[in-house]
């Protein structure tokens, strides 16, 4: 030993004090206090608030809002806080099966944490959207998710300024944004251009011009209707032009085509990057020959095997056979539906949004994995 | 109903190492985990066309295969070491304190990190070089306990690890006083002590040294796919081994027999495995607090004594220029206040008070860890007290964004680097966001505070005393051997091996 270590002028006093460790400490035990421990904490407390996680909700009020949309307003069981722009996901039971999907939440902030509310507005468009239009009736308990998504404003990159470009039913995230600003739970300008097909396919027109302020401009462009009181087209370059200042950001939110369009009008401008954010759409179906595969499903130690339409997405498969798996996004992002695949062949609709160790270890996001072949999978447990 | 000889709670760090030690042993396990992917902390995610790391700085004590450390041995036994693809860290440290005006960047390797002191501080050498000798000797104590699994021969500690018995008992502000360190060297050394989230007065010296003497020798690695990698790899080894992994798949109660122990475990929805063996791997406020009916008194003042230690905020940015093009030359940067570690510990109490950051580039470690022009960077810091309680969850998000807004600041004045206007993502955890992923009570992420009376030397002296209820033992960040990736995986190693050794005398 190069060196013999001492701190106090006798070196056994140094031993001395490395055998009071145990001693001290057990003395430390027998001063605390015998009060029960605590159940939760507070900061655990506002994460609940934050994500407060599923929760039976009872449909409170239904408004029509046009010809084929509606509002669906729900009384929460647990107080809510989220960021305007965020959806939800919407759970019910369906002729007996469990059906879930994500919509964009269309009241205010504050709404839900003061008064307990929340709604969804919801176009009629597709196998649950239709349910609900024609059967959903107040007094109905479903199950409301997590705040989720990041298409809202984030103060720390995004210009002063967004530009809001609404298509059709994306107008949802942008009138809880409007809403938002007004009661002060956002702090930003929006200037929303908002397309629709003709004046009577426009949902909010009343609630959005009483919201308008020095923060919130609403425009609205008609695609299939020349009417001197709008703007009339699409959503084109100029028009963006006209209505934006020098800096902003873009948030979009419509259907596939409008994006289409849109990202050459934007590139025209020189607009990309991080200054554009588009919120995802759910993964459809594809348009392949149709064939049916065995899909083999273990959760937990349950093994189901269920037939699979290779043009419709592996969740949906399992969906249509009555398991109850997690979904979230249904857009292939969130990764919520995070499942081993044990054989089989997949596509992957759009880009693939999986982590990298995913790809290495054979994970699928079965939300946006089409069968190719017969597929064996293990999925986390759904919704319990 | 189902019946299993042990259930891990939670796949953590600690619960992943902990189910494959205890199939190693031949038990059959189940491993449940509440949330839909495993490793707790150890994990990514994906914003725009950036994966983030969620946690993981640097994996200390990793080595390389001629120069291995103690988690690529641990990492090798387990069989995960060649699922995973590693890379290795540039260097130790860039230290930036404002009170003393200090900017050292330090290399690994003992020698050259001597050197380069010696450089910063001359008139260091002796008292550096008698530092790695102590912590040499502490390393070699300690791989003793290990290898007689903590069952020491005082005879044997006395006469061959003399020093080790003698600083043991010291806080590191004590030990490195009595080596006469300057105490500039002092500061520069004491960089790290925020990855143990105690203060050098009450942090044992046997800890700290023990820790940098692992970083320095052995250097850092990292996973290339992020933490993730290494989760995922777990994952794959345990069901290699004939283990189950129940995801979304939360425990609420753990149920006790008559003698105390336990029998079973209740799931959520109400399913119960049978079982007379738990790892858990989460508190023991939770367990104790929620978990079980009847605790021992003991056990609730127990739990009571210890104090939470640091609550985690850390924010992530993908940006839209390259490290090189942001004039980012380090891969892992300290920003303190001052280097007065209790003054700085005091200052990270509250929202207000805390500019404290430990930032990471990841590219400087890994270029092509994002696109071709692009960067990426996480800034963590550490709550020393219950602040973020106090903050109502309408005034959430400005909150959130002022932090932000202030560890931007911090990072553009100390380093001169401007990242503001390249920010294309953003991603900010909070308390909150801890305590709703893990649970961990008040968003906590390093377990229980390093106090001097609950420093690791106690803790591991009193591990037989500290094991009250048959059938149930801790793993990870809040278990004996503390926080941090490299403990948390050398707890679930300890507990496996041992509930192994329980299921083999109990049954």
């Amino acid at each position: 030993m190069a060196f013999k270590f001492k701190k106090q002028i006798f070196g056994f006093m140094d031993l001395l004090r490395f055998k009071k460790l145990v001693p001290n400490r057990r003395a430390a035990f027998d001063a605390a206090s015998s009060a029960p421990l605590p159940k939760t904490y507070k900061v655990n407390e506002t994460a609940k608030i934050l994500h407060p996680g599923n929760q039976k909700a009872r449909l409170a009020e239904i408004t029509l809002v046009t010809a084929d949309t509606k509002t669906y307003t729900f009384e929460l069981s647990k107080k809510m806080f989220f960021r305007a722009g965020q959806y939800v996901e919407l759970t019910a039971d369906v002729d007996g099966s469990t059906v879930n999907r994500p919509y964009a939440i269309s009241s205010s902030p504050l709404t839900s944490l003061r008064e307990g509310k929340l709604s969804v507005t919801v176009k009629k468009a597709g196998f649950f959207s239709n349910w609900l239009f024609d059967n959903a009736k107040v007094g109905d308990e479903m199950i409301i998710g997590d705040p989720s998504g990041f298409f809202h404003y984030e103060g720390i990159k995004d210009a002063e300024v967004v530009v809001g470009i609404a298509g059709g039913s994306g107008i949802t995230p942008f009138y809880s944004m409007a809403q938002a600003i007004a009661e002060g739970s956002e702090d930003f300008r929006l200037i929303l251009l908002y397309g629709a097909k003709t004046e009577k396919d426009i949902a909010f027109k009343k609630e959005l011009d009483a919201l308008v302020s020095d923060n919130f401009k609403v425009v609205y462009v008609l695609s299939d209707e020349k009417n001197k009181k709008y703007e009339n087209g699409f959503i084109t370059k100029e028009l963006i032009a006209k209505y934006a200042p020098e800096d902003f950001t873009v948030m979009a939110c419509g259907p596939q085509a409008m994006y289409a369009f849109l990202d050459k009008e934007l590139a025209a401008m020189g607009i990309g990057g991080r200054r554009v954010k588009k919120e995802a759409n759910c993964v459809g179906v594809r348009d392949v020959k149709k064939a049916v595969y065995d899909l083999t499903v273990h959760i937990r130690d349950d093994v189901y095997t269920v037939k699979a339409d290779n043009r419709e997405t592996v969740l949906v498969a399992m969906e249509r056979a009555g398991l109850r798996v997690p979904s979230k996004c249904r857009a292939g992002g969130c990764g919520f539906c995070h499942s081993k695949l044990v054989s089989g062949k997949f596509s992957i609709a759009g880009a693939d949004k999986r982590r990298l160790a995913d790809l290495k270890f054979g994970y699928i996001h079965p939300c946006c994995s089409y069968p190719d072949s017969d597929m064996e999978i293990i999925v986390p447990a759904g919704l319990e | 109903m189902k019946k299993y000889d042990a259930v891990v709670i939670g796949a953590g760090n600690g619960g992943l190492v902990a189910a494959i030690r205890l199939l190693q042993g031949g038990a059959k396990t189940l491993l449940v985990e509440k949330h839909n992917i495993p490793g707790g902390f150890a994990t990514s995610f994906r914003r725009g066309r950036f994966e983030f790391e969620a946690s993981l700085h640097e994996l200390n004590d990793f080595g390389t295969p001629d120069n291995a450390g103690d988690v690529r041995v641990l990492f090798d036994q387990l069989g995960v070491t060649d699922k995973i693809e590693w890379l290795q860290i540039p260097e130790a440290y860039r230290v930036i304190s404002r009170e003393e005006k200090i900017d050292a960047t330090l290399p690994f390797g003992k020698q050259a990190f001597i050197d380069k002191m010696e450089s910063y501080v001359p008139g260091s050498r002796k008292s550096m070089e008698k530092f790695f000798e102590l912590a040499e000797e502490i390393r070699a104590a300690q791989a003793y306990s290990n290898s007689v699994n903590g069952q020491t021969d005082q005879k044997v500690m006395l006469s061959e690890y003399a020093n080790f018995v003698r600083c043991g008992s010291y806080s590191v502000n004590e030990v490195l006083d009595a080596l006469k360190m300057p105490k500039r060297a002092k500061d520069i050394l004491n960089a790290y002590w925020c990855y143990l989230g105690a203060h050098c007065d009450d942090l044992s010296f046997l800890h700290y040294s023990s820790m940098v003497i692992r970083y320095i020798t052995k250097g850092a690695a990292m996973p290339k796919s992020r933490s993730h990698e290494i989760s995922l790899a777990m994952v794959e080894r345990i069901r290699e081994l004939g283990g189950d992994v129940w995801f979304n798949t939360e425990a609420v109660k753990i149920r006790t027999g008559a003698d105390g122990g336990v029998e079973g475990v209740v799931l959520k929805n109400g399913d119960e495995i049978q079982t007379r063996h738990v790892i858990a791997n989460c508190s023991p406020h939770i367990v104790y607090g929620r978990m079980m009916d009847k605790v021992d008194e003991r056990i609730v003042k127990e739990t009571n004594a210890r104090k939470f230690a640091g609550r985690g905020f850390t924010m992530f940015l993908g940006l839209n220029k390259s490290a090189d093009e942001l004039g980012i030359t380090n891969h892992n940067y300290f920003l303190y206040d001052t280097m007065d570690t209790v003054k700085q510990y005091d200052l990270m109490k509250t929202i207000e008070s805390n500019s404290v950051q430990a930032t990471v580039c990841l590219n400087r470690a890994y270029p092509e860890c994002s696109p071709a022009g692009t960067s990426m960077m996480y800034f963590t810091t550490l709550y020393m007290s219950d602040d973020w309680a106090n903050v109502k969850p309408e005034d959430y998000f400005k909150v959130k964004d002022y932090v932000a807004n202030k560890m931007i600041e911090r990072f553009e004045q100390d380093t001169g680097c401007k990242i503001r206007d390249s920010i294309e993502e953003i991603s900010v955890a909070t308390p909150m966001t801890y305590a709703r992923y893990c649970g961990h009570p008040e968003g906590g992420i390093y377990g229980y505070e390093s106090q001097y009376w609950d420093g690791l030397m106690p803790r591991l002296l009193m591990m037989a005393e500290d094991h009250k209820t048959r059938g149930l033992r801790f793993a990870g960040g809040f278990s004996m051997r503390l926080s941090g990736y490299s403990s948390a995986y050398f707890s679930g190693d300890i507990t496996g091996r041992q509930t192994v050794g329980d299921i083999k005398r109990e049954g």
